[in-house]
């Protein structure tokens, strides 16, 4: 039984795709992580999934419901943390709670037992009488992690949980994602850009981007995709860059080369054994190697080999006309 | 319907609970009323005989307190809908999107808690009033007063919510309201007798659903029928008008929210 489904799903506004056909499906009680650069189009999917954004084309059911067909259904079984703290600063920690049950039509004779539980949960009990106005930012996120807790839904969607905390938050935070997955056995669908983050909570990781999913494994599958060795090395001139380049390919244990100006990136099952042969390589042709370095690869090394190494968004010159008409559809 | 009730009553609870915690907010809406009957009020004073004219035998202050009391009641409901844009920019209204409760029911909780705070906002108004010696010939007509004050400013509400839910940002809203609010009000028997107003412009406040409303509590208040007006008319008016903008309201904010921000 799968807890998120989705077949061909594409959104499109007006001609920028953002979602591009894409097939996937989350297992019931898993942990799964959703990766990409800004603008990939993480967001547009998660809205489709929590029914804020019809599809263009293609279907997805969440919770065993077709987002589309039955949209009530589906809002009874989610929570939907947002990346933006939504709680309201004027009322009580226990209040925005209450409102939270109230929407989510929690029986009245229930309400109160599960606040306490998810007070409780989040270590928020004894400041649950004060206004929220008066919380850290921490404090903030974690009642809003609670609101979307109190109905006991089937699949909890986190948009980006930690974005903006310190470390020792995020790390607390982190914990009590596990606390809950144990707990209630829920369906965690999470976004994050923290690929620490990914390594450490989730059972399988998807990566998207340009609309669509790129790969989609456990993290150490992932990382043992790429080889366990990751050497990198800065040449000094480019002149018999490209023959450097075929020759390093020939190495046997070398699985993938990116490349970055005179930076390059060798995964490798066996570095030990392949650095005298680049230096063999290189001497041979003449090229000079400023640096050569041998590690092991994270994630983020996973991440930037499936989706490159050039700043989405930002690169390009801000267009007034092409953003107006992509709000206009967006608003269509 | 039962759920669309108590989905209603979630959103007007909360909307109650931010108008309570906000103390600072109560008194700087009674501000610019208050001037209004304390300074014009009083700045006018010697237009009584124009007020006598029509019927009035009481103080030019008696015969506006009525305008004023509409006065707090359309600014406070027309305002009223602006934390429909912050409820959109901050989060709050996806996570209400996001919950089993019904779109429309957000928007009839919305309006419903606007119009009694505006209800509230005059009742103080009228406080200040009787506190500045406006009197009322029979204290017991406040009760009546406050209903139509509650329904005038629901049909208002339903205009703020479907100007917040079309708008985009702060700015096109708060255009768009003072484009409303004053005229709507300087086009009524507010401050003037209706038959003191050039034939041309008792036609277009004729239109105005704010004269019926002001003739009908100034009636209630003073005892004195103005414009030849009845009652009746003028309560069905309210309730046309109310029952047009609340659906209008709840259709344009459905439909509105369902787009991203």
């Amino acid at each position: 039984m799968y807890s998120i489904e989705t077949k061909s799903l594409t959104k499109s506004f007006g001609d920028l795709v953002a979602v591009n056909d894409i097939s996937f499906s989350v297992e019931k009680g898993e942990i799964f992580g959703f990766l990409g650069p800004n603008g990939a189009g993480k967001s547009t999917t998660m809205m489709i999934f929590t029914t804020l954004l019809k599809p263009t084309n293609g279907n997805a059911s969440v919770g065993g419901f077709d987002v589309i067909k039955n949209p009530k259904q589906v809002r009874e079984n989610i929570g939907f943390v947002q990346q933006e703290t939504t709680v309201d600063e004027y009322l009580s920690g226990r209040e925005n709670l209450l409102l939270q049950a109230k929407l989510n039509h929690i029986p009245k004779n229930e309400i109160n037992p599960r606040i306490d539980e998810v007070l409780d949960l989040i270590e928020l009990s004894d400041k649950q009488h004060e206004a929220v106005v008066t919380y850290s930012g921490g404090m903030r996120k974690r009642l809003d992690i609670a609101g979307g807790l109190l109905h006991h839904p089937k699949v909890l969607f986190l948009d980006e949980p930690t974005v903006g905390l310190d470390i020792q938050t995020r790390r607390k935070i982190w914990q009590y994602i596990k606390k809950i997955h144990i707990q209630f056995d829920m369906t965690i669908f999470l976004t994050t850009h923290y690929m620490e983050e990914a390594d450490n909570l989730c059972d399988r990781i998807g990566i998207m981007d340009h609309g669509k999913i790129q790969v989609i494994d456990t993290p150490q599958n992932m990382k043992n995709d790429l080889g366990n060795e990751i050497i990198s090395l800065v040449i000094d001139n480019t002149e018999n860059f490209d023959s450097f380049l075929v020759e390093l390919k020939k190495i046997q244990f070398i699985k993938k080369i990116n490349e970055d100006n005179s930076k390059l990136t060798l995964f490798t099952s066996n570095g030990t054994e392949v650095i005298p042969q680049i230096f063999q390589i290189s001497s041979n042709l003449g090229i000079k190697i400023n640096s050569i370095s041998l590690t092991q690869p994270t994630l983020d090394d996973v991440f930037i080999s499936y989706t490159g190494h050039e700043i989405r968004d930002d690169n390009s010159k801000y267009n007034r006309r092409h953003e107006h008409a992509k709000m206009k559809r967006l608003r269509q | 319907m039962n759920t669309i009730m108590y989905d209603a009553y979630t959103i007007f609870w909360r909307e109650l609970k931010r108008y309570k915690k906000s103390r600072s907010g109560v008194l700087i809406r009674l501000i610019q009323p208050a001037i209004w009957i304390i300074v014009v009020g009083n700045i006018f004073s010697e237009t009584q005989p124009l007020i006598q004219s029509v019927g009035f035998e009481g103080e030019y202050i008696e015969f506006m307190a009525p305008g004023v009391i509409i006065l707090t009641a359309i600014f406070t409901s027309i305002f009223g809908g602006v934390n429909t844009l912050w409820d959109r920019r901050y989060g709050f209204m996806n996570k209400a999107l996001t919950s089993p409760i019904s779109r429309s029911a957000i928007a009839i909780g919305k309006m419903s808690a606007i119009s009694l705070i505006a209800a509230l906002q005059a009742s103080l108004i009228i406080g200040i009033a009787l506190a500045i010696g406006v009197t009322f010939p029979n204290p017991l007509m406040i009760i009546p007063i406050m209903g139509i004050v509650i329904l005038f400013s629901l049909g208002f509400s339903g205009i703020s919510v479907t100007l917040a839910a079309t708008a985009k940002s702060q700015e096109t809203f708060w255009g768009m309201i003072n484009l409303l609010g004053m005229p709507l009000f300087m086009l009524s028997p507010a401050l003037f007798p209706l038959e003191l107003l050039p034939d041309w412009l008792a036609v277009v406040a004729k239109l105005n659903p704010v004269t019926y409303t002001i003739l009908l509590v100034r009636e209630l208040m003073t005892g004195v029928s103005e414009g030849g007006i009845p009652i009746l008319i003028s309560v069905g008016v309210i309730f046309a008008f109310v029952v047009a903008m609340v659906g209008i309201a709840s259709y344009v904010f459905t439909r509105e929210v369902n787009k991203p921000f």
